[in-house]
């Protein structure tokens, strides 16, 4: 079985192409999906057949009024989060295959062609995800509600994590270099540590402080504290990372043109090495970005119910990094990483600045999927809170997964 | 045609009258042959496929249809012959573009790749009603409740189109703007999506009873009313597909044509 | 010849669904025989849907509530469990919306038919002689290889009655089933059941069109659950039955009871009028005084004798001056994209405080002709002016302060999780400050006598209540011209006597209404004027007495009309112009010296 090996550069013996094994294995986990999928859905009850039909016509007509109102979003799965939400995962995971397939199959005005139908394990996972955080109770947490002490303590754990970078900073450093594997190491246990302290104190809070039940107002102050540092923290990591004077950017100055160095898969050969903004500034522009955005998350979250949001919002963007993570082989290896839709232009301008046809791709989902999925899954969580009780108790998970 | 046969041309071509699945393997062969073959089998198979749809008479729609991809394809093309960072044989610069044969390569490559895909997909659309395909499919074991989920979107995805836009034109008859600025209408979205999405779950109740009513919930036994033709040639057909799909995964993964 | 043995049989049946603290449905006795109608009626929460699910076989198989009593349907205890082929064999049941009840998955009637055939597993064999069968009994064999979605209201229906009928029950239920029908749907079903019946069928259907009514055997009245009455329909539908909880009886009870008509003849006009034309000569030598004070009450208040009736809303009271403004279409044209002309030079002009009424029947034009007055379509050719001002260049949202318009659909509108919030949706978007939006949002719910559902969530309501939402949404918008797109469909007599009294008092206020109705008693009673439509054109315009009277009958038959039952029993009697309804009738006849 000598053969069955994947070719390296250059190699004559028999041996598998990388793009075809990469075709192929995508084939075989697409087919499994799909076969789970068609497996699992033979227990639906008869409510929940009736729903996904529907559901897939709201997620092609919900597109259609998104295009009415001209908004640089898609929202073409709120129907696939809503029979996740109603009817479960694998309910979910079949509106979403069904609606990408018919969205290809079907002649709509202003569809997208054969593009939809080659993203349809994405839009599968999409309800298989939708499905999963319903069940953990996003759409039904209250404000003032003992259950958000989970949330409370991912948020707690990014706090921690992001204390430790800026101890971490300001004493040994991020420093990393090139061919030096002693400072390659250090980076690797450095955030390793970092990651796990962020872990642990999340664990430990929310064992202790995070006791909520039966203590409402607590609840409220924690969520509008945590949504505040969360989205500061984010904020100002997001900046150390990409922007410090030894962070991503930094990196990034065109000597590794191969793009094969530990951290170069990213960008390849460009030369981004000026927007790494030298300290003071750029510790005071991280500052000033994460108090902004802080401000801004506290004043929001203190409004009415507001705060309850945070934990849809976790919900979407980690929904939507999952399906990040399955598009971006789509895109680049069936497409080219074009799919002749309004985010083109963001992938030619990213491929002028240097990327190549993955990382492009990579970088606009990351721009642009987080947000959709953000505010899908919000509108989804105030459509749900407007459901009728007649609706609700239809499904089999409505009434656990959905706000009473 | 009515809104609900989707691309299907009604006709009696020889393509028209091969078993649903037969056509369905015939798609999947292609779609491995366009994506494990070597690229320079791109060409003949498309021109395989247009004379396919020639013989069948569905030439002229075939050609039509191509302007459902065109803007996609072209977009492909353009940008990765000129966009195409890594490539080492550049052609001609222009500010941020450089014309690259490589970049040309793989562009060509990947839409020629989905061309030739979308070639074989039409002509199956064309030459086949959603109703028979699904039928053909529970036929062979997929679930009734699957094939009753799809036939059924085929038919409500035009209406609840329609109620789209009965929406937007009721909401704003109560003063909802939905122009001005993007958080303005970020915030219609609501008012909008609200009413399809719960007016569509109030109808549900009711379908849900309809369909228990007509006994689809009562068990798993059930005939079919529809008819699919299965030629005794569909079947020799089906088994050379087949093997011609097993030898392009092991020409695949042999190495063949490298 | 004996008597058949009752099909359906209901002994002391009650229905508790789970969390609520009164049953639904209790004690309730009735037995349907082959070859009979038996009516349901009441208003909406009595039990009729609950009574229907029963029946039907549906609690507690798929909807879980609570039984008690004996529930026999052919022979079969519904509230045991049992197999659900051999209840689908006997029992068959059918709702109100059309399009509901198809399983939007077949390509034409004929596969539509053999959904439930393949589902109870009949043999392929047997299949066409079973659906050709069932098209021919129900004379519906045009439809065969029509698609059932693309189908007109009326035709769905019959098909979904057809489709259940094909599964071969001899027991057919139905849930309002003409309740979204316009009249000539709700003929055809109408014929179709009267068919079913004398083939054989045993019918219970709950109901509340007078005229679907009358022709029933049997009608039984619901009231919070129990059983009021069951008898011959112009009993049931009378003073003594369901007048004792406060229904308004129809017209032509009402006026058989006051021309001393039996209960048999009650729907039919030639012996009402016969009738009345004693009494009224009773009514000169003043023997029949007392019962005519009795009868001739004010519209606003219609009967109510019983002692849990809603209480009657006052007529909408202008919450902030605003001047009336006139409302002028001029030589309108427009056709939908690649259709024939859907209006033709249209004109119609509108005062300020007027009340009209445009009729016709589906496909005549007039929704296409009443969405010009906001913009939500523009004409090909002639303009719209509201005080002189041609609004073309106004967009939707900003006419939306000057012209409410009330969707046939609620659903096309209904968002927020309270009636309360839905309602002061339109106010907020139109800018109307928080005080006079409160006030605007109290008597619009005060008028559709929805004060006390201001928690509840719009959707957990009837359809016909959501009807009433959408109506105090519109009304809150406090807009100078109401458009009302059939407002009445799928109301209770009572409801449409409330939609009645809101347009009057809107129109005394000096704003205007204009209506699309296909409620001929609705369109006499409420209007002013009375504009006909047909086939995009105006052909007729005139008061209600003139346009809705016998006189006019071949115009309105050639749009598919019939004159209201009080202008047919007034042309009887040989009166030239018809009443705007009983008490007119009745005023007239007594002044008719």
């Amino acid at each position: 079985m000598d053969w069955l090996t994947i070719c390296a550069d250059g190699q004559s013996e028999p041996c598998i192409p990388a793009i075809q094994a990469a075709y192929l294995i995508g084939l075989v986990l697409v087919a499994a999906l799909f076969a789970l999928i068609a497996r699992r859905s033979r227990d639906l009850s008869t409510a929940t057949l009736a729903l996904i039909p529907v559901a897939i016509a709201i997620n092609l007509a919900v597109g259609s009024i998104v295009v009415a109102l001209r908004l640089p979003i898609y929202l073409d799965s709120i129907g696939t989060i809503l029979v996740g939400a109603l009817a479960g995962p694998w309910a979910g995971a079949l509106t979403g295959l069904l609606s990408n397939l018919l969205w290809s199959f079907l002649p709509i005005p202003g569809g997208s062609g054969p593009v939809a139908a080659f993203f349809a394990p994405v839009a599968a996972v999409i309800g298989l995800m939708a499905g999963f955080w319903a069940w953990q109770g996003v759409f039904r947490i209250r404000a003032d509600d003992g259950r958000i002490g989970g949330f409370l303590a991912v948020a707690t754990g990014i706090g921690a994590a992001l204390l430790a970078l800026i101890v971490v900073q300001a004493t040994i450093g991020y420093g990393f270099s090139d061919g030096d594997t002693d400072s390659q190491d250090r980076f690797v246990v450095v955030t390793a540590v970092i990651v796990a302290i962020g872990i642990v104190s999340g664990l430990v809070s929310g064992r202790t402080i995070y006791r909520l039940d039966g203590r409402p107002g607590d609840a409220r102050r924690y969520l509008v504290v945590a949504a505040t540092v969360a989205a500061a923290a984010l904020v100002f990591a997001g900046i150390r990372l990409l922007f410090g004077p030894t962070g991503y950017f930094f990196t990034i100055d065109g000597s590794d043109p191969d793009g094969d160095g530990p951290l170069g898969p990213l960008f390849g050969g460009a030369d981004l090495s000026g927007l790494a903004i030298a300290d003071p500034v750029g510790l005071w522009l991280a500052l000033g970005g994460a108090v902004v955005v802080g401000a801004l998350a506290f004043a929001w979250a203190r409004r009415g119910d507001n705060a309850r949001f945070f934990p849809v919002w976790v919900a979407g963007i980690t929904t939507a990094l999952v399906a990040v993570a399955i598009a971006v082989p789509i895109a680049a290896g069936v497409f080219g990483g074009i799919t002749g839709g309004g985010t083109d232009p963001v992938v030619a301008i990213l491929r002028a600045l240097g990327l190549d046809v993955i990382q492009a791709v990579l970088v606009q989902s990351l721009l642009s999927d987080p947000l959709d999925k953000v505010i899908s899954f919000s509108v989804v969580f105030v459509i749900l809170g407007a459901l009728p009780v007649t609706v609700r108790t239809m499904y089999s998970r409505g009434e656990t997964t959905v706000p009473d | 045609m009515s809104a609900t046969t989707g691309y299907y041309i009604p006709g009696d071509s020889w393509l028209h009258a091969r078993h649903p699945l037969t056509k369905l393997l015939g798609v999947g062969f292609i779609l491995l042959a366009a994506f494990l073959l070597p690229p320079i089998f791109l060409a003949p198979i498309a021109t395989g496929l247009l004379v396919l749809a020639l013989t069948a008479g569905l030439l002229a729609a075939t050609v039509r249809a191509l302007r459902i991809p065109a803007v996609l394809l072209a977009s492909i093309v353009a940008i990765n012959a000129v966009l195409y960072p890594g490539a080492s044989d550049p052609w001609l610069a222009l500010g941020p573009f450089t014309l690259t044969g490589e970049g040309l390569t793989f562009g060509l490559v990947s839409a020629g790749r989905l061309l030739t895909v979308f070639l074989a997909a039409i002509l199956f659309l064309f030459t086949t009603l959603a109703d028979d395909l699904m039928e053909a499919l529970v036929a062979r074991g997929v679930s009734h409740r699957i094939a009753f989920v799809v036939l059924s979107a085929v038919q409500l995805v035009p209406r609840m189109q329609v109620r789209a836009g009965a929406i937007l034109e009721a909401q704003q008859a109560r003063g909802l703007s939905v122009r001005g600025s993007p958080a303005r209408r970020l915030r219609a979205l609501v008012p909008l999506i609200g009413p399809v999405v719960l007016g569509s779950l109030v109808d549900v109740r009711e379908r849900t009873f309809a369909l228990e009513a007509r006994g689809f919930g009562a068990g798993s036994h059930r005939t079919a009313y529809r008819l699919v033709i299965d030629p005794p040639i569909d079947r020799w057909l089906r088994w050379g597909l087949g093997a011609a799909s097993t030898a392009v995964v092991v020409g695949a993964l042999l190495g063949v044509g490298r | 010849m004996t008597r058949p043995e009752p099909r359906l049989a209901l002994t002391g049946a009650g229905v508790r669904y789970a969390g609520r603290r009164r049953p639904a449905l209790e004690g309730v006795d009735v037995d349907v025989r082959s070859g009979e109608r038996v009516g349901v009626t009441g208003r909406s929460g009595a039990g009729k849907s609950t009574l229907a699910l029963l029946a039907g076989g549906f609690i507690p198989r798929v909807v879980h509530a609570r039984t008690c009593g004996v529930t026999s349907v052919g022979g079969l205890d519904v509230t045991k469990p049992l197999d659900p082929g051999a209840l689908l064999g006997r029992v068959g049941i059918v709702f109100a919306s059309p399009a509901n009840q198809l399983s939007a998955s077949k390509r034409t009637v004929r596969e539509e038919l053999a959904f439930g055939l393949e589902n109870l597993a009949v043999p392929r064999q047997a299949m066409d002689t079973r659906i050709d069968g069932v098209l021919q009994q129900l004379g519906i064999g045009h439809l065969a290889d029509r698609e059932p979605l693309a189908l007109s209201g009326g035709e769905q229906q019959r098909v979904a009655i057809a489709a259940i009928i094909a599964m071969g029950p001899t027991i057919l239920v139905l849930d309002e089933p003409t309740s979204q029908l316009d009249p000539a749907g709700r003929r055809d079903v109408a014929a179709l059941l009267d068919t079913l019946a004398a083939g054989g069928a045993a019918i219970l259907c709950a109901e509340h069109d007078a005229g679907m009514l009358g022709g029933m055997e049997r009608i039984m009245v619901l009231e919070q659950g129990r059983v009021v009455g069951t008898d011959r329909p112009g009993v049931a539908l009378g003073r003594t039955v369901a007048g004792s909880v406060g229904l308004p009886s129809p017209s032509l009870v009402r006026l058989a009871e006051f021309a001393g008509v039996g209960g048999d003849s009650a729907f039919d006009e030639a012996a009402i009028a016969a009738g009345l034309s004693s009494a009224s000569s009773a009514i000169r030598h003043g023997s029949l005084a007392s019962r005519r004070q009795a009868r001739t009450d004010d519209w606003r208040t219609p009967d109510r004798a019983g002692a849990d009736s809603r209480p009657v809303p006052a007529g909408w009271t202008p919450v902030r001056d605003r001047e009336g403004v006139e409302v002028e279409f001029d030589g309108i044209h427009y056709s939908y994209e690649g259709d024939i002309a859907a209006v033709r030079d249209a004109s119609l002009r509108v005062v300020a405080g007027e009340a009209v009424a445009i009729i016709g029947q589906n496909g005549s034009g007039k929704t296409t002709l009443v969405k010009h007055v906001n913009g939500l379509l523009r004409p090909d050719a002639g303009e719209v002016r509201i005080d002189g001002r041609n609004i073309a260049a106004d967009r939707i949202e900003r006419l939306a302060a000057t012209v409410g318009f009330v969707f046939q659909d609620p659903a096309d509108q209904l968002f927020e999780r309270s009636v309360e919030r839905e309602v002061a949706f339109g106010p907020r978007s139109l800018g109307i400050d928080a005080d006079l939006t409160a006030a605007l949002v109290d008597q619009s719910l005060e008028v559709v006598g929805l004060g006390h559902e201001r928690a509840t969530n719009p959707y957990d309501l009837d359809l016909s209540l959501r009807r009433l939402v959408s109506l105090a949404s519109v009304l809150a918008q406090d807009p100078a011209v109401l458009v009302l797109d059939e407002p009445t469909a799928g109301q209770d007599a009572e409801a449409v006597l409330l939609i009645t009294s809101i347009i009057r008092a809107w129109c005394a206020g000096g704003r205007t209404a204009i209506a699309i109705t296909h409620d001929m008693e609705f369109a006499a009673l409420a209007f002013d004027r009375v504009v006909v439509m047909r086939d995009g054109s105006l052909v007729a315009d005139g008061p209600p007495g003139q346009i809705l009277s016998m006189a006019q009958a071949p115009l309105l038959a050639s749009t598919g009309l019939t004159p209201p039952p009080t202008a047919r029993v007034a042309a009887a009697l040989g009166l030239e112009t018809a009443p705007a309804g009983v008490d007119a009738l009745l005023s007239i006849l007594q002044s008719d010296t």
